[in-house]
């Protein structure tokens, strides 16, 4: 008999413990974070066309980190520097990179392309070459070199310097030495004199430019910037793993619910414990605790029928806004998942207050009210707390009612009017619970993303603790001894 | 039957206490059948007998404390201090100030001491201040708790008291109330001998100027410390009277065998 005591602590400690070692040892996938920067060259006339240098056909991209273009194969990877016939009647300019980062190197025939690369890790420095010329066809004496960040790439959030430089200028022409730093210009275009090259041969004698990428801080370090970051998108081309706005997010809705639900799970407790007849009573609670077996998904629905169509016309219209899926809207819906849980152990609590505490406040002359108000409740405030505290853990792991009425959009509330204070309640929001249910289905898991996941993970476990072992303290420290 | 054999006479101190066939029903059941008694002033009466005969509900009744249960109901006559507790139009807070009441468990309310005994005198004479302090200080010293608690009774949770302050603390909560009247049930049976020795001693000091009823399972106790004395059995009173009397030459062959062991 004790054996089997101790045989199924065991398992209980073993499973702990292999919880944790794998939620620490998966999230380390997230400290493999490559990171990305990725910028667009052209040559462009004088006056400029494509001010968007992402729909230019003739830029050329020089990036890092295309997920999923790095195991692409050599050959179809390359992008054949562009011969001044094939340019004919199509394009004015010619751009190439080539693989090479050292000009001796360059071999026009077989390495230009552009830099389809694997990710890098934030401690490694990259340089790229750029070789740009005009076409015969282009007769303006001025040309112009634009660049410009790739679609969604945001040199903000790299841990890169990128520097512009030219090192080769076309025989015969002065120029003034260039040296850009592309983290405070970030989309430019410089004017330069007209390089034609006329042969084949010439493309390479024209400019020739050098983008430099130097680490700034140390990977972890970068990784970790990068986590506390406030934008969370793994869909992106260059993704971002910022979990503050998912935590922000479920501990703001985890907060609105329990303060929706404590009043009225309060009093209903009270009036279940305390004023309904024994009859109503022995009806009541078991259907409250039935209500605590609601399916969430039940919930969602119900929430997404009824409550998101009415707060969309009415609170969010009033703040400007379109949908009815958001905070408030999940905030309700989970206050009305924490009602019969937190009513049902509230209630419990109160029914544990001795009945001879209550006829010493009978004794005494003290109203119902004042009975319950200097008495019941602050003998039963130990199992009250711990009552609600329940609700919190309950409110911070709930994912299907936040994945179906949230809107699944990342939250940042923000706070510059009164108005924008009262619509952060209708913005969509997603939390921890439903970010990892929702796209662990779609991520490679020995990747980035599947590791941030499991951050995700680590992190609501700790909070999940941390907020038990709080409570179980406060609900000792004021439980009275019977 | 009612057997009132021994029963004080109208020459000794006056009847607070005047109770005329009273029976009390907790639904179909009958737990007092026709009680007739007068109790009487800065006396000390007990009751006693068999678990189960109807002490706690006489007792209970006196204050109404039993209203809340459900099917509880009355027949007869009660007078206390003149008034009938159940009449039409009684102040429920002016019948908990002239009858105060201690229980078995000690029932400290979970605050501190010194709010434990405030809350009586706050709420039924609206004293304040420095006038509330020394009402709570007297109370204390009355129930003999000053000296243990005086350093942090304003910071101590009356909860945190052993079994026997505790008492002590709930006697002191219920004399800051001024009651005329004291009702005790089994109010030593939770505590040590020590204890049990303050508290008799507590309830003597008290019967100066105050009417005690006490219910006791213990009848050196009742002796030792009661004027008179009531026995109980199956819902009758069986007799009353000196406690003397009752414990001495009772006039009844079951008052005998209970106070001497036979019945139990
Ligand atoms: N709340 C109640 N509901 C129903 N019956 C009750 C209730 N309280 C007491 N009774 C019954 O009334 C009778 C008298 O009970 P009471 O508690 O007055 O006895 P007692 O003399 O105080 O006994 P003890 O010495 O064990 O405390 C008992 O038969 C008991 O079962
Ligand atoms: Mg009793």
């Amino acid at each position: 008999m004790t054996s089997l005591v101790y045989a199924s602590g065991g398992v209980i400690v073993g499973i702990i413990l292999a919880i944790a070692y794998y939620l620490t040892h998966e999230s380390t996938y997230a400290f493999d974070r490559k990171f990305d920067f990725g910028y667009r060259f052209a040559l462009q006339p004088i006056k400029g066309e494509f001010e968007d240098l992402d729909i230019d056909p003739n830029a050329t991209l020089l990036t890092a980190n295309r997920e999923g273009m790095d195991e692409l194969d050599e050959k179809e990877e390359g992008v054949p520097f562009p011969t001044i016939e094939s340019l004919a009647g199509v394009a004015k300019f010619g751009t190439g990179s080539p693989q090479a980062s050292t000009l001796s190197n360059a071999i026009p025939e077989e390495t230009f392309k552009d830099h389809w690369k694997g990710m890098k890790r934030a401690d490694r420095s990259t340089k790229f070459l750029l070789f740009g010329f005009a076409t015969p066809e282009y007769k303006d004496p001025k040309m112009a070199l634009a660049w410009s960040p790739d679609a969604a790439f945001d040199p903000n959030l790299t841990p890169f310097d990128l520097k512009l430089k030219l090192v080769q200028s076309p025989a015969g022409v002065k120029t003034d030495p260039i040296e850009i730093d592309l983290r405070k210009q970030k989309t430019g275009r410089i004017e330069l004199p007209t390089f034609v090259a006329r042969t084949d041969e010439d493309r390479q004698k024209g400019y020739v430019f050098e983008l430099v990428a130097t680490p700034t801080m140390s990977h972890n370090v970068a990784v970790l910037a990068g986590t506390m970051r406030s934008e969370w998108d793994g869909t992106l081309a260059y993704p971002r793993f910022g979990i503050v706005p998912l935590i922000v997010g479920t501990l703001i809705l985890t907060i609105i619910a329990v303060l929706i639900a404590t009043p009225f799970s309060i009093g209903a407790a009270v009036y279940l414990s305390e004023i309904a007849p024994n009859r109503v009573r022995e009806w009541l609670k078991p259907l409250v605790e039935l209500l605590a077996s609601v399916p969430t998904v039940v919930l969602g629905y119900f929430g997404l029928m009824l409550l998101a169509p009415f707060l969309g016309n009415t609170l969010a219209a009033a703040v400007g806004l379109e949908s009815g899926r958001a905070l408030l809207t999940a905030a309700i819906m989970m206050a009305v998942l924490l009602f019969p849980t937190i009513t049902s152990f509230a209630e419990d609590a109160l029914q544990a207050v001795p009945q001879s505490m209550r006829d010493g406040g009978e004794a005494l002359g003290l109203t119902a009210r004042e009975k319950l108000k200097k008495i019941i409740l602050p003998a039963a405030k130990g199992g009250i707390i711990s009552a609600v505290i329940l609700g919190i853990a309950r409110a911070i792991g709930e994912t299907m009612i936040v994945w179906i009425l949230s809107g699944g959009t990342p939250f940042l509330p923000s706070f510059a009017s009164p108005k924008d204070a009262v619509a952060n309640l209708m913005k969509p929001m997603k939390g921890v619970p439903d970010a990892i249910a929702i796209e662990m289905g779609n991520v490679d898991f020995e990747g980035v993303h599947y590791g941030h996941l499991f951050l995700l993970g680590l992190v609501l476990f700790i909070i999940t603790l941390a907020i038990n072992t709080i409570g179980q303290r406060m609900a000792k420290k004021v439980a009275w001894r019977s | 039957m009612i057997h009132t054999n021994g029963s004080p006479t109208a020459t000794e101190t006056p009847v607070v206490i005047d109770v005329n066939g009273l029976s009390v029903y907790y639904s179909e059941k009958q737990a007092l059948k026709g009680i007739s008694a007068k109790i009487h002033d800065n006396k000390v009466t007990t009751l006693i007998g068999p678990s189960g005969c109807g002490k706690s509900t006489f007792l209970r009744t006196l204050n109404r404390m039993n209203d809340r249960i459900p099917g509880f109901r009355i027949e007869g006559d009660i007078k206390i201090s003149g008034k009938n507790p159940y009449g039409k139009g009684t102040d429920l807070l002016a019948l908990r100030r002239n009858v105060g009441m201690v229980f078995q468990k000690p029932n400290p309310f979970p605050m501190t001491i010194y709010e434990n005994i405030a809350l009586g005198p706050k709420m039924h004479y609206g004293i304040k201040g420095k006038q509330l302090d020394d009402a709570v200080e007297q109370a204390l010293r009355e129930a003999a708790l000053w000296e243990e608690v005086k350093d942090d009774y304003k910071k101590k949770n009356g909860l945190n008291l052993s079994g026997g302050q505790q008492q002590r603390l709930c006697i002191a909560r219920m004399l800051a109330v001024r009651p005329e009247i004291i009702l005790m049930d089994e109010p030593c049976s939770a505590l040590d001998p020590i204890s049990t020795a303050k508290v008799e001693e507590l309830i003597k000091q008290l019967a100066g100027d105050h009417t005690l009823l006490v219910v006791t399972h213990n009848l050196q106790q009742a002796e030792r410390i009661s004027d008179y004395t009531a026995f109980f059995m199956f819902g009758e009173l069986v007799e009353h009277g000196h406690s003397a009397t009752i414990f001495g030459e009772p006039s009844h062959q079951s008052t005998q065998d209970y106070v001497s062991g036979r019945f139990g």
